[in-house]
């Protein structure tokens, strides 16, 4: 298809895998904080990490932006640009779980406990496998579009697992001797760990069902 | 020249509203710039016109004899129709008001064509249920294709947007070809136009109305069409340009928007579902009869007042 007709569409396809990055690159710097934060709890690798994350979930937020101006620009049909505007809140709303994670370590000075610090490594272990996964799988919707669904049934396997997991660790918080408050705490921090491969099987069940719409 | 005003009248409404058949979808989708739309649609109904227009004048002009006056007459009554059943919001085709109107003056004359007009007649009728069952077998062959094409999200995007601007183009061509007998057949009927002048003069007066008046009238009516998805937009679209264009080379203007409706209605038939009102397609059928009625009285009327004249008694 020539590129000089279709300028927008082109710009937009090339924001989309540069929002891709962002997200990825963003992830593995919430990682690293995580890391950092079983090994010692919060230090200045977790502060240095911590703002890598949001520096990046930033820089996709910015990089959303320009996709929707040139959404409104008239690039795309109609209907591919709902579907992408879609796929892209939706996206945007792991890197904010990031954040949110790491921001209330950071400021109700969580310190998590060796009884559960397996369980979370595994919980977000499977998790990030998710988020691989489903940035495979919308790089897929923009490629060639083909092994979409047999990535919907992964996701959905690996969420069933989180779910698992976490209802295991909220039960260790539960039936051991700490402070109360701190597990009221621990339990809000692992749900939203647990919100990460929630939303990676939304997003997932999304794809899946844009690809299918563009069958006739 | 005063006398082909009611022709040239009827061409900018014929192109006012029926763009938005060819072009309407996809500017008001915003996929193609109106001025992008309306420059290839003029191009198109002109070309259309002048190559394969003249079928349809001799069709038009074989109905009846007419003088000049009864061919303004009949000009103008179906130009007037138009307007009322426009502003009363009633289902309007141009086709059926012009051969109403011919019909009208052809009643007063006692000189009508009978197998000209069955002709004319059985194309109406032939027209949705032609541009559906064209929209069906173009929907299954076209989607065989498509779904075994290699192409991304952005491809088939581009590939979509570039085939709406070619099938309305197309579209454009088949509605200029068609409908340019409506607008000038009875002034060749009546001698005052040559046959390439009545193509010509029809084409650019239908391309008047697309370049000045159309603009609301495809962001408005095109809106219907948009709900429809893109694949399902374009089928419609080259469903109802087919039809037209077989109509013309039977050589016989028939109503561009029920072929689009035809085209609709197969759309939902493949997809398993409903597209069409039972209301728009009683409208169709009412319009089969009500707008030639309405032309011809229009016509008879027009032509009765143009003979009284003043009889100073005593």
């Amino acid at each position: 298809m020539p590129r000089l007709f279709f300028k927008k569409q082109h710009q937009v396809e090339a924001l989309i895998y540069e929002y891709l990055e962002y997200l990825e690159t963003s992830r593995k710097h919430f990682a690293e904080a995580i890391n950092a934060c079983l090994e010692t709890g919060v230090c200045e690798d977790f502060d240095f990490r911590t703002r890598l994350t949001h520096k990046f979930e930033s820089k996709a937020d910015d990089v959303r932006e320009k996709i929707k101006e040139l959404m409104y620009g008239k690039a795309l049909l109609p209907e591919s640009r709902g579907d992408i505007m879609g796929l892209l809140e939706a996206m945007d709303i792991v890197p904010r779980v990031f954040e949110l994670i790491l921001q209330m370590i950071k400021t109700q000075k969580l310190i998590i406990p060796d009884l559960i610090a397996s369980d979370i490594k595994e919980l977000l272990d499977v998790s990030f496998e998710n988020c691989e996964l489903m940035i495979k799988q919308v790089k897929t919707l923009f490629g060639r579009a083909k092994g979409i669904r047999a990535l919907v049934s992964t996701i959905d396997f690996n969420e069933s697992r989180c779910d698992h997991i976490e209802r295991g660790i909220i039960t260790k918080i539960f039936d051991s001797d700490l402070d109360p408050f701190q597990k009221l705490q621990l339990k809000e921090m692992v749900v939203n760990m647990g919100e990460i491969s929630d939303q990676t099987d939304r997003i997932s069940k999304r794809v899946n069902i844009i690809s299918m719409k563009r069958h006739v | 020249m005063l006398s082909l005003l009611g022709g040239i009248f009827l061409g900018w409404s014929l192109g006012a509203n029926d763009a938005s058949n060819v072009f309407g979808s996809a500017v008001a989708a915003r996929m193609v710039k109106f001025w992008t739309a309306a420059i290839l649609a003029s191009a198109f109904v002109l070309l259309g016109a002048l190559l394969e227009g003249q079928a349809g004048i001799e069709t038009l002009k074989g109905l009846t004899p007419l003088n000049l006056e009864q061919a303004v007459v009949s000009s103008v009554a179906a130009a007037v129709t138009v307007t009322i059943m426009t502003i009363f919001s009633l289902p309007v085709s141009t086709s059926q008001a012009v051969v109403g109107a011919i019909l009208g003056i052809g009643l007063l004359n006692q000189n009508i064509n009978t197998p000209g007009l069955g002709k004319v007649v059985a194309c109406w009728m032939g027209t949705p249920v032609g541009g559906m069952i064209i929209s069906i077998m173009i929907y299954r062959v076209l989607a065989f294709f498509y779904n075994r094409l290699n192409i991304n999200l952005f491809q088939a995007d581009n590939l979509l947007r570039l085939s709406l601007i070619g099938a309305g183009s197309y579209g454009a061509y088949a509605l200029g070809a068609n409908n340019v007998a409506n607008v000038t057949a009875v002034f060749v009927g009546a001698g005052e136009l040559t046959l390439f002048l009545a193509v010509l003069l029809g084409g650019l007066s239908i391309d008047l109305g697309i370049l000045t008046f159309s603009r609301r009238v495809m962001e408005t009516v095109g809106r219907r069409l948009v709900r429809l998805d893109p694949f399902s937009a374009l089928v419609v679209l080259l469903a109802e340009a087919i039809t037209v264009h077989i109509y013309t080379i039977i050589g016989v203007p028939v109503s561009t928007s029920q072929a689009v409706i035809g085209a609709v209605l197969g759309v939902g038939i493949v997809k398993g579902i409903r597209t069409v009102e039972k209301r728009t397609l009683l409208n169709i059928l009412f319009g089969w009869f009500l707008t030639p009625t309405i032309a011809a009285l229009i016509a008879l009327s027009i032509y009765f007042a143009i003979q009284l004249r003043y009889v100073p008694t005593g």
